[in-house]
């Protein structure tokens, strides 16, 4: 193919600084939890712009960790989202809102 | 240095036994302060030891201006029961008499050994040993340390007897005896050390000593004063002393006191050493000047009369000063290498005698009478040090210590029976109720002004007579001696006749002056005696063979040796016989009249003194103050190095110091303080330091490339 | 496909609408597939599609509609507000310096990496063929193949105890992934 996979590392790049913006600004549990999603995908992409590298690289032989590691971050996404949404419900029973802002539990 | 013949291991035990009775005395004090119940605990107490927390509440006077206020209530606690503290006496004055006897045995071996045998030794310790530079402390008995030895041991031996009736009742009575033996131990250590440094050892020691006994009535503020001036001073004249004894092992590779003076002559012939010779006994003559008390670091010795009698007899008249006219008679080859040197010694030496010895003709206290007056006659034994008689200091340094303890000794009787009074002008016709000090004073008295036939008169026309065999402008020295020498007859019988003769000036209603019990008066006649034979040691070379004349110097010869044939080699100076009458008539003509003059102008009372004092105020005013010395060094100073100290500790302590200390626990708190504003519960801050860190992470693996 | 893939990831995290917000991560995904599919991941592409697109945002829109997020009333497209929070400045620092390593290094990379053979092409089927990654998975990575199920199968439980209510049942019970 013709784009090369500079490129695609670059993409993979701009793409995780945007979920790590959005990761430090939003207010929403729910959209930062999709921030984190966006990131993961970025890393996804970056890994298989790696692989196709490699591929490229090694003369056509395929190289199989990239995909085979994609896959596992996509379940492994997954699996967070699942958890980390209950965890939202949860949140949201106990204290109404899903205002990151007005979560400060922690607090000292 | 010939080796001793023999053992003579049991020689350490002549400073060790007066070091143990220390150990055992501060023992009993602290028994003694333990049956006070000062180391119980209670409520609200002080539990400060001492001395039975007699506080007298006297505070800060301001002492530093008038360093001759007339203190005359020697108060001090009189009627605090010793308990186990009593053992204290015996205990140090055995501790005296075992020394003493020892320092017999010591002397008699080395007499009998003849001309061959210049002294025993025996070797304590290897101190220092690098191989190029090595210290061995040893005790040694040679000629010179066995008159200093047994002059200390035995002065000191019935000082301690004395000093059991006088202190009586004290409540630091063991404390007391504790300091004084370990005064003794540390002058034996000074005399009987074979090392430079071990002298100096002593030489500290004896220092620290002083300080302890000047303020060991500190609960009335002056002493403790007094004890720091003369600690002070001392110190100045320790660092010279320092100084010089580093330059003579610059020189001679060795602080070994008699390889040095045996070195001494040869070395003269190399290059620059003569001037490197005279620095360093210029150096070591300026540690003797704090020591002894000579111009100009003389003014601590009058304050010292602070302290209890006893200790200004032993230390302020018998010993301690007398340290450095053992250091220059030690070392006399240095000094007499240069005439320089001995020429600036003796003018020193006179003229502290004159200014002390004016001094002391217009003083109302009667230890401060006595304090000058010893001042004075260091001074005229560093006179005969720079006229190179060397055995003269020696005897006069002997003679002195018999007289001068005698006159303190029995000034301390005089004072404990008049309940504590020092101004002679409350004092008067004291011979009717004690007489036995009034006999033993007299004896004294006689002694200093040199009355013919007593110890005095021999010791001091021998310093005169060989200062003015020496000629030229020694001739002047010799006038200002013989000037002191009548002011010393006027004040000494100035002083007999205020307190022992004349109208009482003190209201026998309240109380009525008491003689001393035996234990105090005992020793006064000893020492009475003394006085008047002790010139048997060196009688003037004029008289007829019998007598043995100039026992002394034949003694001491074979450690003058070194500086007599330095001397010898620039001229020899001898007195033909006629002179020596001459002087020998002239002082006794001059003693007997200014005594008889002093005996009379004040025998009818404090009237003379009064008109003198009406008559020209100035005059008595700049007199009593030793000459405005302790004004001057107030103001030129002890004023600026005050204020100096005063800069420091309040800028570069206040500001610097402390705000660096301050400034660090300050820094630790608002860090502190910052760092918990970030434990916010901010989730995305938290998220926000944990995005900076990994991008800071993957910035250094990047840059790793 | 990679400028709708940044757009679509903007939106994402400007939008203010939390369902428009989803929508646009939704389209993203949409895009990262295309991409995959280009680059030569045929099966990777259908994966991302299905599990991404299907379950994950699902789910998402589910939770969303449930704790009724969505407001009412019209609102700015862009949610402006989030610029004026405390840190954002920082926030975006932050985001852009991670951007700027990641680029810088893979530019580096090029020159780290085996020169790439000109006339190298591509495999048939993709480089993530069934048959290919099939061979990978159930030799060299059964075992992380074996522990993910077990994962799925904990975080199921899990998921239902979580999203439990301690009181009587109300809408909302587990979630199936």
């Amino acid at each position: 193919m013709s784009v090369p996979s500079e490129h695609l590392l670059v993409l993979a790049a701009i793409l995780f600084g945007i979920g790590v913006a959005g990761f430090f600004l939003r207010r929403n549990v729910i959209i930062v939890l999709m921030c984190i999603e966006l990131m993961l995908n970025a890393a996804n992409l970056s890994f298989l712009a790696a692989s196709r590298m490699h591929t490229l690289a090694n003369g056509g032989q395929p190289d199989t960790q990239g995909p085979i590691f994609a896959i596992f971050i996509i379940v492994v996404a997954a699996i967070e989202a699942a958890v980390g949404l209950a965890l939202v419900i949860a949140l949201y029973r106990n204290k109404q809102t899903v205002s990151l802002d007005e979560v400060a539990d922690l607090k000292n | 240095m010939q080796s001793p013949q023999g053992d003579y291991g049991w020689l350490w035990w002549i400073p060790a036994l007066p070091l143990l009775g220390s150990a055992v005395c501060a023992l009993l004090h602290f028994l003694t302060l333990r049956s006070r119940g000062v180391f119980a605990p209670k409520a609200g107490g002080h539990g400060h030891g001492g001395h039975g927390g007699h506080d007298h509440g006297h505070g800060k006077h301001g002492h530093d201006d008038h360093a001759h206020d007339d203190h005359a209530h020697d108060d001090h606690e009189h009627s605090v029961p010793a308990g186990i503290g009593a053992l204290a006496h015996p205990i140090a004055a055995l501790a005296m008499l075992g020394a003493f006897i020892l320092s017999i045995l010591a002397v008699k071996d080395l007499a009998a050994g003849g001309e061959q045998l210049t002294s025993i030794e025996s070797s304590v310790w290897h101190w220092i040993d690098t191989g190029a530079f090595n210290i061995d402390i040893s005790i040694v008995i040679d000629r010179l340390s066995a008159v200093m030895v047994l002059v200390v041991t035995g002065v000191g031996f019935l000082i301690h007897v004395y000093a059991g009736g006088y202190m009586k009742g004290d409540a630091g009575f063991a404390k007391f005896f504790c300091y004084l033996n370990l005064f003794v131990f540390s002058m034996l250590m000074l005399i009987l050390s074979s090392s430079l440094l071990g002298l100096f050892v002593g030489w500290e020691g004896v220092g620290l000593c002083s300080y302890l006994l000047i303020g060991f009535w500190y609960e009335k503020g002056w002493p403790a004063e007094a004890g720091q001036k003369a600690f002070v001073m001392n110190r100045i004249g320790d660092a010279s002393f320092l100084i010089g004894s580093f330059l003579l092992v610059h020189l001679f590779g060795t602080l070994d006191l008699s390889d040095i003076a045996a070195a001494v002559q040869g070395k003269l012939g190399e290059d620059g050493v003569s001037f490197q010779l005279l620095l360093a006994g210029l150096l070591l003559f300026g540690g003797a000047c704090g020591k002894s008390a000579q111009l100009p670091l003389f003014t601590w010795l009058p304050d010292a009369m602070a302290g209890p009698t006893p200790v200004s007899a032993l230390i302020h008249a018998a010993t301690m000063v007398t340290a450095g006219i053992y250091l220059v008679v030690r070392l006399n080859p240095v000094f007499a290498a240069s005439p320089e040197l001995m020429l600036v010694i003796g003018i020193v030496g006179v003229l502290t005698a004159f200014v002390a010895g004016s001094t002391a003709l217009v003083q109302r206290d009667i230890k401060k009478v006595l304090a000058y007056s010893t001042v004075s006659q260091l001074g005229y034994m560093f006179l005969a040090l720079g006229s190179g008689a060397f055995a003269s200091a020696i005897f006069h340094l002997a003679t002195h210590a018999f007289f001068k303890a005698l006159l303190f000794l029995g000034a301390g009787s005089v004072i404990h029976g008049m309940h504590h009074e020092q101004d002679m002008h409350r004092m008067g016709n004291l011979r009717k109720y004690m007489p036995q000090t009034f006999l033993t004073f007299l004896v004294g008295s006689a002694a200093l002004s040199g009355l013919p036939l007593l110890s005095g008169f021999f010791s001091k026309d021998e310093i005169l007579a060989h200062t003015f065999a020496n000629g030229g402008v020694y001739y002047v020295l010799w006038g200002i001696g013989l000037l002191t020498a009548m002011m010393t007859a006027f004040y000494t019988w100035r002083m007999v006749a205020l307190t022992f003769f004349g109208p009482e000036r003190f209201d026998t209603k309240k109380f009525q002056p008491h003689e001393s019990p035996a234990v105090m008066t005992i020793p006064l006649i000893i020492l009475a005696v003394l006085s008047v034979i002790g010139g048997a040691l060196s009688f003037p070379p004029v008289f007829p063979a019998i007598f043995h004349p100039e026992f002394l110097h034949h003694w001491l010869h074979p450690v003058l040796q070194p500086g007599e044939e330095l001397i010898a080699a620039r001229g020899a100076h001898a007195l033909s016989h006629t002179t020596e009458w001459a002087l020998l008539g002239l002082g006794s003509v001059v003693a007997l009249a200014l005594a008889h003059a002093g005996f009379r102008k004040h025998m009818a009372g404090i009237a003379a003194d009064e008109a003198t004092a009406a008559r020209s105020p100035v005059r008595t005013a700049f007199l009593s103050m030793a000459w405005g010395l302790d004004a001057a060094y107030q103001k030129l100073i002890v004023g600026p190095v005050r204020l100096v100290a005063l800069m420091i500790s309040a800028v570069i302590d206040g500001t610097f110091i402390d705000g660096f200390v301050n400034g660090a626990g300050e820094v630790a708190l608002s860090f502190g303080s910052r760092m918990r504003a970030m434990t916010s519960g901010n989730i995305a801050a938290y998220g926000l330091w944990m995005g900076a860190i990994t991008a800071l992470i993957a910035l250094i693996f990047v840059w790793q490339r | 496909m990679a400028g709708l893939a940044v757009a679509a990831a903007l939106c994402v995290v400007l939008a203010r609408n939390p369902i428009a917000s989803i929508l646009a991560l939704l389209a993203s995904f949409f895009a990262l597939a295309t991409i995959y599919l280009l680059a030569g991941f045929q099966m990777l592409a259908a994966a991302q599609i299905l599990v991404y697109a299907g379950a994950i945002m699902v789910l998402f829109l589910f939770v969303i509609m449930l704790l009724n997020l969505a407001d009412e009333k019209p609102m700015a497209r862009v949610d402006t507000a989030m610029f004026l929070r405390r840190n954002a400045v920082t926030g975006m620092l932050v985001a852009g310096a991670l951007v700027g390593i990641g680029a810088f290094a893979a530019l580096q990379a090029s020159g780290a990496l085996p020169a790439i053979d000109p006339n190298a092409k591509l495999p048939e089927g993709g480089i993530d063929s069934i048959q290919n990654l099939g061979e990978a998975m159930f030799s060299r990575w059964l075992l992380p193949f074996e522990v993910i199920s077990v994962l799925l199968l904990a975080t199921a439980v899990a998921v239902v105890v979580l999203a439990k209510r301690n009181r009587g049942p109300q809408a909302g019970g587990g979630k199936g992934s």
